[in-house]
């Protein structure tokens, strides 16, 4: 199954909002991605709570999986997603 | 996190116009505390507007921004319950777990949080409990294995 190893560069970790930006990407995509933390059970990208119980926090790495047509591209995409400082693109004014 | 959760904190008939409304009760809730100071209520109305905190399961998460953590004297929680449910941007909610965060120390909290939300049983009793005992006691990771 294509995978992608991608440390999360959220200066947070995958919390809150950088979490939520990443779930909307994940159901966004056609096929369903999963992701774990190490050898840990693997977790709906999608599902808000799930992600959030990784407790992913910065610097972790994560493995993204995913299985199926246009696995590739959507791994591609939620693996560059993890490795830009999304907590740095809150608008300055919030 | 049931360290961080003061019963002041915690209130199971609240009532809210609608989402902002919601979210202000949190952050006063959190300033009646002491744990935040006044710019933190907007700083949470803020974050919001630029994302949801709903998380699913009839629950919402909201917290401050970045910019609004030098408004967090400590860390802590409130858990505010609205039997009558509130309008979050087309998700019904419930219950709101408002969250004060200095540092990286809401990673873990949050993680704990999902863990327990997950849980469908857990999930329920947590919406729909009337017993600030119960709500402390739902929200400890563990409690379970601890007493049975």
């Amino acid at each position: 199954m294509p995978t992608r190893t991608v440390a999360v560069a959220a200066r947070t970790g995958l919390h809150a909002r950088p979490a939520a930006l990443f779930v909307k990407a994940a159901a966004d995509q056609e096929t369903p991605v999963r992701i774990r933390v190490g050898d840990g059970p693997a977790v709906p990208a999608a599902s808000m709570l799930a992600v959030l119980s990784l407790g992913v926090g910065h610097g972790t790495e994560v493995t993204l999986e995913a299985d199926g047509p246009g696995a590739d591209a959507a791994l591609d995409a939620l693996a560059a997603l993890l490795a830009r400082d999304l907590d740095a693109e809150e608008p300055a004014d919030a | 996190m049931p360290d961080l959760l003061d019963r002041a904190a915690v209130r199971l008939d609240a009532v809210a116009a609608d989402r902002d409304d919601a979210i202000r009760q949190c952050g006063r809730t959190l300033l009646d505390v002491g744990a935040v100071d006044t710019t933190y209520v907007e700083a949470m109305v803020e974050r919001e507007r630029s994302i949801s905190t709903y998380v699913g399961e009839g629950v919402a998460i909201p917290h401050g921004t970045l910019a609004g953590k030098d408004a967090v004297r400590h860390d802590a929680l409130c858990v505010l319950r609205f039997p009558g449910g509130v309008d979050w941007d087309g998700n019904h909610v419930v219950l709101c777990v408002g969250i004060a965060a200095k540092g990286d120390g809401h990673v873990r909290l949050l993680s704990e949080l999902a863990q327990i939300l997950l849980d469908p049983d857990k999930a329920r009793a947590l919406r729909e409990s009337t017993d600030v005992d119960e709500v402390i006691r739902l929200l400890q990771p563990d409690a379970e294995e601890v007493t049975q």
